[in-house]
């Protein structure tokens, strides 16, 4: 018998296991298999070896499930506390922001008159205006990077560290 | 299935205690296999299946249903071991093995045969496992998700982020490996 049909059986062996093979592959492995020993040989290893591998079991520890429920509904807590504070934080970003549009026309006409008793330039008028209104976005992302901090510091203790 | 990975993304979404404890429960075993067969480390592989479950509680919006909810779940488990060995500057997943405290793996039979059969059963699968720790872990994991989880190629390659034909390719190398494993373990 020729080395390709050989080499061709044990690639259907492995594809037959992996992919899956079509009507006619498997004819053909089937027909080769009953007529050589060596072939039919690497196919049950390869059975047995699979057989093996699916019926390993592993012993999980007793308690491992409850310890994790207990943890995951503590830190679902901390979740839960958190949110509203949150929640409160865009809030008062979103109110600071549509008084911010309703009072635009107030703010800068004090803005024109400080330039006017001080004289300042147009321009630097014109960049404070602009970052009166980064106000409410910068208290938003100092405070959530501080909870961000604080969040990645209280998770280190959690991290596995063997 | 679809149904039931719908409703499972809608209790994640909610951050749904029962459910969380339920799928614990449901997935402790597979979770905990694939982590032991990535790992090689029981301590580790504790402390990454409780970390996967808090991962679940705070990224769950993110599980659309769309997939099955275990393939999601291998993804946060593997990233999680990954982004780990990244802060320890290991170069594979081999690296996780200590050959000084690998020790072989607890053998629980389910059946409950005789006592020669139990003896029988957990040196070959004693052998199982202490062939797999000599195939490179890049091959284990797919051995594992693929036979023993018996996932889909193209759910692996979701989990592992790798393309459908690198999945092919490690899949019959890993084949290869097993069995010359085995038969290496038992001659």
């Amino acid at each position: 018998m020729s080395e390709n049909l050989h080499t061709r059986a044990l690639q259907l062996v492995a594809k037959a296991r992996v992919e899956g093979l079509a009507d006619s592959e498997r004819d053909w492995l089937n027909t080769h298999l009953q007529d050589c020993e060596f072939c039919n040989e690497h196919a049950l290893q390869t059975a047995r070896a699979l057989r093996a591998l699916r019926t390993a079991a592993i012993s999980v520890p007793t308690d491992l499930a409850s310890r994790t429920q207990f943890r995951v509904r503590l830190r679902a807590m901390e979740l839960r506390e958190s949110e509203p504070k949150r929640r409160m934080l865009w809030l008062a970003c979103a109110a600071s922001w549509i008084f911010g549009i309703a009072s635009a026309p107030y703010v800068w006409r004090v803005f024109e008159w400080f330039g006017h008793v001080t004289g300042a330039p147009k321009l630097v008028l014109e960049i404070g205006f602009a970052l009166w209104w980064t106000i409410p976005a910068l208290f938003a992302v100092i405070v959530l990077l501080l909870e961000g901090v604080q969040n990645s510091e209280e998770r280190d203790w959690m991290r596995p560290e063997r | 299935m679809r149904d039931e990975s719908k409703s499972i993304a809608r209790g994640l979404q909610q951050r749904d205690p029962d459910l969380l404890d339920r799928l614990i429960e449901q997935y402790q075993y597979r979770l905990f296999r694939y982590l032991m067969y990535i790992t090689a480390d029981k301590a580790r592989a504790e402390d990454f299946f409780q970390e996967t479950w808090i991962r679940v509680l705070e990224r769950g919006h993110q599980y659309d249903g769309k997939s099955k909810f275990e393939a999601w779940l291998f993804a946060i488990a593997r990233h999680l071991v990954i982004d780990w060995q990244r802060t320890k500057k290991a170069q594979s997943l081999d690296a996780l093995i200590d050959p000084e405290q690998q020790k072989p793996l607890q053998i629980k039979d389910e059946i409950e045969p005789s006592p020669f059969d139990q003896v029988l059963t957990q040196e070959r699968e004693e052998d199982v496992q202490s062939s797999l720790q000599k195939i490179p872990a890049i091959y284990r994991e797919v051995l594992v998700l693929r036979f023993q989880e018996e996932l889909q190629i193209e759910e692996m390659a979701g989990v592992l982020s790798i393309p459908v034909s690198t999945v092919k390719s490690r899949l019959y190398r890993g084949l290869d490996a097993l069995r010359g494993a085995l038969q290496g373990g038992a001659a």
